[in-house]
């Protein structure tokens, strides 16, 4: 009997995971497409509004460049820990949790200079999401807790205190029973750069290219990734695991939580429950297909940013936004099937086959 | 509290541990057999949105039941395929699975949501029992998939623990190679498994949207897939604590709607005072505390997972 057999290819393609990307995207706007044809729609009709509302011109470019400046914090935030294999799905909620302590230092503090009201805010975000993950980065290091569910589940629980706060204690006053929170001032927008990009784009983008460096050019980094890759190794090299584990993720944490104060001083204009919008869990795909690398960060959250924009638009055609989603998930699967078959080779293997094989 | 209210939280509470127990239980089997699936959530989504479906064209509970394990079924083959099948990373094929899974439910009931439903599941009360006080209208007086969720429960016990299919299921989480060694189709044993994970998840799924909240709503999962998970490793990989961890989840679960409406104080603090934001966060605080104390509880001994849990197996690389 015949049947497929993968075979480790004895040279494996140069460059596949950017290859399994691009692949990745094609295969993800095919099954797209069909999944629009099934639903009555023209998919050449609305790829074109994706394209031209994403790309199409320097207004279209800012408003992608906006959206992939929370991804790439997100997407390095999530990065930060999977270069030592530990895995932070809840970005989303520290994203929130940086807000909302960003939003409380905004409150406390009166009559703070722009720049310096910026600066603390953008620190207090840093903070919050820190604090989110402390319990567990603590949990993770100390009892061996998968970090996985821990997060994820805190997403839910400041997701609730934001709703919390907003019908109580900071509730506006000014806003006529309407249960929402008052805006952050004026003096702490990100200054802009051009069109809808404001400076949060060169933060992230500074952020980018540190944590390239320290992850790659620099014995903590180098540490980082033995801790993640063979544990027992960087144990007899003195590393402590317990340590590394515990900053991985709190730097994770702190990094997602800048998202969220970049995020609300740059572009929303008060906290939200919906100020996180699925940035946290986008970030994570995004890692995923940089494999975890910084410099693979930034291009992925380029694209995706043009994914989420090209999705708003074509609500006008009367298509659901659901589909950049899908279309999301779809990248990210077809990705990890071609880089698959870029590192393996289908053999049939049977009973006649099997000697005439070696 | 009156009598009536302390019956109705124990009714929902049977409810919605009957929910993430048949979820939790669908994706014991796929990590039994060595298979993390983090995309239960989604397989509920969708399951939840092709059950409500399948409800408004046929009219019968039980043909949108069918459905939804279908689509869940099929749902898991996609996590089967790039996970097992191809052996790519399962946490990312399962986290990929979430968020699409979601994302389609979306897009899939776009035009569906807030539609009033044709039909939904009823209560059956069983002759002779219902009738016990207190406890009839708890256990006896359900709707039919709160006893399918207990008959499942037992099956899968026996399945795991009385049948060579379960031991082959049990020894393929253990050690792929070895069960490979032996003659049994690692491939297949994983593939049913994630499948057969991804048909209860799906079936829980639209248990929500036929019975518990019918109708279809974006998002109506609302992480419940996710505690699923989590009750997999309180249960420690068995049924039969499983059960008595969905229990636990699905009190706090029930709870939290009705503590509103309960006048009593509790430290001091009169419960129905307290915000319902807050008491929404109750069912994930508890997965984390409820975490923290199971691995407190096993820092000295190994742990109960399957040993492979998470480990693709390609046989050229054994």
């Amino acid at each position: 009997m015949m049947r497929p057999v993968l075979v480790r290819r004895d040279r494996v393609l140069p460059a596949t995971q950017a290859l399994g990307f691009v692949v990745g995207i094609v295969g993800a706007l095919v099954l797209g497409a069909i999944l629009l044809l099934v639903s009555d729609n023209n998919p050449v009709e609305v790829y074109e509004r994706m394209f031209d509302s994403a790309l199409g011109g320097i207004d279209s470019l800012s408003r992608t460049l906006e959206r992939a400046t929370p991804l790439a914090l997100t997407g390095l935030a999530v990065a930060v820990a999977g270069s030592m294999g530990l895995w932070n799905i809840g970005a989303e909620g520290q994203m929130m949790a940086g807000a909302t302590l960003a939003t409380g230092v905004a409150m406390m503090t009166d009559g703070l200079s722009g720049p310096l009201l910026i600066a603390v805010m953008l620190a207090s975000g840093v903070v919050g999401g820190m604090v989110l993950m402390l319990g567990p980065a603590l949990a993770r290091s100390y009892l061996g807790v998968s970090e996985i569910i821990t997060t994820l589940m805190l997403v839910y629980v400041s997701i609730r205190v934001v709703e919390w706060l907003e019908v109580g204690h900071w509730k506006d006053a000014g806003s006529l029973g309407f249960p929402r929170i008052e805006e952050v001032p004026a003096q702490a927008a990100l200054p802009g750069l051009f069109g809808r990009v404001n400076i949060g784009a060169l933060i992230a983008l500074g952020l980018l290219v540190v944590f390239s460096l320290a992850v790659s050019r620099t014995a903590w980094g180098y540490e980082l990734r033995l801790a993640g890759s063979s544990p027992n190794t960087a144990r007899y090299a003195g590393v402590s695991l317990r340590r590394k584990i515990l900053a991985a993720l709190l730097l994770s944490g702190g990094i997602a939580g800048l998202a969220g104060a970049v995020q609300l001083t740059g572009t929303e204009v008060r906290l939200t429950p919906g100020l996180s919008n699925g940035f946290g869990f986008s970030g994570i795909i995004v890692a995923a297909l940089a494999l975890m690398r910084p410099s693979g960060v930034a291009v992925v959250a380029f694209v995706f940013g043009a994914v989420q924009v090209g999705g708003q638009s074509i609500q006008t055609l009367g298509v659901s936004s659901a589909i950049s989603t899908i279309l999301q998930a779809m990248i990210l699967f077809s990705a990890l099937a071609a880089v698959v078959f870029f590192n393996y080779r289908v053999r049939w293997a049977g009973a006649a086959s099997e000697h005439s094989d070696v | 509290m009156s009598e009536a209210a302390l019956v109705g939280l124990f009714v929902a509470t049977v409810q919605f541990a009957t929910l993430v127990y048949l979820a939790a239980l669908g994706e014991l089997f796929a990590e039994r057999a060595g298979v993390l699936n983090l995309g239960v959530e989604g397989m509920m989504a969708m399951g939840a949105v092709s059950g409500f479906m399948v409800g408004l064209e046929t009219g019968s509970p039980w043909a949108a039941f069918a459905a939804a394990i279908v689509v869940g079924a099929l749902v898991g083959g996609l996590h089967a395929l790039i996970s097992v099948v191809l052996g790519a990373d399962q946490v990312v094929s399962g986290l990929a699975l979430t968020i699409g899974g979601v994302g389609l439910a979306a897009y899939v009931g776009r035009n569906v949501g807030g539609r009033i439903p044709e039909t939904q599941f009823t209560d059956m009360s069983i002759a002779g029992l219902a009738d016990i006080r207190w406890f009839g209208e708890i256990f006896f007086d359900q709707p039919p998939v709160v006893y399918l969720a207990v008959g499942l429960g037992l099956v899968s016990w026996f399945v795991l623990a009385r049948t060579r299919l379960g031991l082959a299921l049990r020894a393929v989480g253990e050690s792929a190679p070895t069960t490979d060694a032996v003659g049994h189709s690692v491939m297949g044993l994983r593939v049913g498994a994630v499948m057969v994970g991804g048909a209860f998840a799906g079936g829980a799924g639209s248990f929500l949207s036929l019975y518990m909240a019918p109708g279809w709503v974006e998002g109506m999962v609302a992480g419940r897939g996710w505690i699923a998970v989590a009750l997999v490793i309180f249960g420690a990989w068995h049924p039969g604590r499983l059960a008595f961890g969905a229990l636990l989840f699905g009190f706090t679960l029930a709870l939290q709607p009705r503590l509103q409406s309960f006048d009593i104080g509790l430290l001091g603090v009169q419960v129905n005072e307290i915000s319902p934001a807050l008491l929404g966060m109750m069912p994930f605080l508890l997965t984390v505390v409820v975490l923290v104390i199971i691995s407190w509880r096993y820092r000295h001994r190994p742990s109960p997972a399957p040993a492979d849990l998470g480990i693709a197996y390609r046989r050229e690389e054994r």
